[in-house]
């Protein structure tokens, strides 16, 4: 089944439980003189929807990610004031009127609407579930109880959502719905907190004035925004930092770029098959692309020479993984990736550099950089620019048999076996897709 | 009914410190996360160019310091401290031998090295967020009388990284006096003025530490 047929069924499941949930809740019961209230909070919880937030996920995207919004905390606080029902209600139609307009703005299929109107219905009938017993004008607004109910409210309402948000987004990019679990809900206690005294404020103000009360809450939910959109900044800081190196890499050597993408990409593919956690497996990538930073300090005669490197010159390129671990030795928050690239010519026999380390010395990480380096090395690349100078590329059989040959010398034995699988199922996709 | 009003006083003091989050805790962190990314750009052209440029972090330190002196807003000062981390970074674009040409250079290489100003300010245009700090890093070396208009942080950074040049291959006084000579014509004067001023105000605090502690010790 391809990624379009799985929305396609994903987008049509979701839509038909959400229209069943509308039918179920039925119209809310409006009283003519809450009307002009109710507008003005549809128009304010609009206005909220609208102010969006793009949350990166991945490295790679330059312009790719989640968009956010953080009308949540007024939906929970309509909820428990005026129902639950109307919750849902809300929820729906500054989804769906919020959507259309960015759609239109951001050039964005009305496919994802749809499909972001029903995470909102069902993450607030989920909510449904804590508001039915609780009747917010007979324990009181400002007690134990409703606030305990409002924590509730919010902790349901974003589990639910940050699930179908990441099944979707797992669905759309084809990735595992535990990684994007794992990126998604680290920040979900972070969000539950700081949406929790802005929620409680606004369910007071509506209980109190209504609409008009909400203003009132205006400025708080200006400064929760501004905090998840720092927030955000910093997570696309982190990938801006590791691409613009990338990037940077890739300038100052051109024939390194592909091989870079590549080596990343493969990296990450045998460091999920090994079984390692999403984050680290992100990291492996994040490491692979930078690996061959140390080569930008490095002499380009030298790195583009033609004919056989002299002992002296050997040298020196054998200085470019240390140098690159050195280039980020500043950068606390790339720490963990600068063992791995120190590492990435170091072998399991002892005969690597710069330490010479051995078997297990040597951590799994850059066993694996170094076995998916040394395979796009020998494959010599895709475009003839692209090709290291003074090496003549193997096809990929011999530069599968070579990887074979060097298991447990050169090569990891588990690593270069979990690659060579991993060639295989890419090389028959490939076969299957230039056949179709 | 007490506990009530506790409750909503303990909700308004979270979101106070929820401002207080929004607006000046996370915008610092952010920016020193940006600084400690960028120090990996400046130390790259350090190794690249055997330690002849770069010295990112002081530099960074002392002009932030003397544009706080100009009356500096906080959202440039922090512009112009990014941009010292990218100033020299087009120098990866220039070939290594002319980097590290131990030789007095060539009109031509000397004309090459000129181009690192504007390649420095090409790749920071090219990462996401940064471009408010390409035209600081363009005119890191803008002459007073030339473009008497530019930023006053580019002013900054052209005087300081001329100070901390002659300062480290001579001593501080021939710097000082080098930039009073070109105050109006070479740099700009305000930038001269503030920055003669904090550096004889951190000698004049070094000697009084110094001072104090051997007080201290007598």
């Amino acid at each position: 089944m391809s990624w379009q047929e799985r929305i396609r069924y994903w987008t049509v499941t979701l839509g038909a439980l959400a229209a069943g949930l509308l039918a179920l809740t039925g119209t809310p019961l409006i009283h003519e003189q809450l009307l002009p209230d109710l507008l003005g909070i549809v128009v304010l919880a609009i206005t909220a929807e609208l102010l969006l937030i793009r949350y990166p996920l991945r490295p790679e995207y330059s312009d790719r990610g989640i968009w956010l919004s953080v009308s949540t905390p007024i939906v929970i606080a309509v909820a428990l004031v005026y129902g639950w029902q109307f919750g849902v209600w809300l929820d729906a139609l500054t989804s769906f009127v919020a959507g259309v307009v960015t759609a239109h703005l951001r050039n964005v299929r009305l496919q994802w609407v749809a499909v972001n109107t029903a995470h909102s219905v069902l993450s607030a009938s989920a909510v449904g579930l804590v508001a039915i017993p609780f009747d917010v004008s007979q324990v009181g607004v400002l007690s134990a109880a409703a606030l305990g109910a409002l924590v509730l409210g919010l902790f349901i309402y974003m589990l639910v959502n940050t699930t179908l948000v990441s099944a979707t987004v797992a669905l759309a990019e084809g990735v595992r719905l535990r990684w994007v679990l794992a990126q998604t809900s680290l920040s979900l206690p972070r969000d539950i907190l700081l949406m929790t005294p802005i929620s409680f404020l606004a369910m007071a103000a509506l209980h109190a004035y209504g609409a008009m009360g909400l203003l009132g809450v205006l400025a708080p939910y200006l400064a929760l925004r501004q905090a998840f959109v720092l927030a955000a900044r910093q997570q696309e800081l982190y990938h801006q930092t590791i691409r613009s190196l990338g990037f940077l890499v890739q300038r100052a050597h051109p024939y390194t770029g592909g091989h870079l993408q590549r080596v990343s990409m493969w990296a990450r593919r045998v460091a999920e098959r090994l079984g390692l956690p999403p984050e680290r497996c992100e990291l492996v990538y994040e490491a692979a692309l930078l690996h061959d930073l140390g080569k930008t300090v490095l002499d380009e005669r030298i790195l583009n020479k033609p004919d056989r490197l002299t002992p002296e010159e050997w040298e020196e390129i054998r200085k470019h993984p240390q140098l690159g671990a050195e280039i980020l030795r500043d950068t606390p928050f790339l720490a963990p990736i600068i063992l791995w690239i120190a590492l990435h010519h170091e072998r399991p026999d002892g005969a690597g550099y710069p330490f010479g380390l051995k078997g297990d010395q040597i951590p799994l990480e850059a066993r694996i950089i170094a076995v998916v380096d040394a395979f796009d090395a020998m494959i010599g690349g895709e475009a003839p620019n692209q090709r290291r100078p003074h090496k003549r590329p193997l096809s990929l059989d011999e530069a599968l048999a070579e990887l074979e040959q060097g298991a447990g010398k050169q090569f990891d034995p588990q690593v270069a076996a979990v690659f060579r699988q991993v060639v295989r199922e890419w090389r028959t996709h490939c076969e299957a897709r230039a056949g179709a | 009914m007490q506990g009530a009003w506790w409750a909503l006083g303990i909700a308004v003091a979270s979101i106070a410190a929820l401002a207080y989050y929004a607006f000046v805790v996370l915008p610092a962190r952010i920016h020193r996360w940006r600084c400690e990314g960028l120090r990996a750009f400046a130390r790259l052209i350090e190794l690249r160019t055997q330690g002849r440029y770069g010295k990112a972090e002081p530099m960074a330190e002392l002009a932030s310091a003397v544009a706080q002196r100009l009356g500096v807003p906080l959202h440039e000062r922090r512009r112009m401290e990014l941009a010292v981390y990218l100033r020299d970074i087009g120098m990866v674009a220039i070939p290594y031998p002319v980097l590290n040409k131990r030789t007095p250079l060539t009109p031509a290489e000397r004309e090459l090295i000129s181009r690192h100003a504007e390649i420095s300010a090409s790749i920071t245009e090219q990462i996401p967020g940064l471009w408010q700090v390409a035209p600081i890093v363009r005119l890191h070396h803008v002459v007073y009388s030339e473009q008497p208009d530019a930023p006053l942080t580019a002013h900054i950074l052209s005087a300081l990284e001329d100070w901390l040049r002659i300062a480290e291959c001579a001593d501080a006084d021939t710097a000082a006096s080098v930039l009073k000579q070109g105050a109006g014509t070479r740099y700009h004067p305000l930038a001269t003025q503030a920055i003669l001023s904090e550096v004889h105000q951190r000698a004049l605090n070094s000697v009084q530490t110094l001072t104090r502690s051997a007080a201290l010790w007598l």
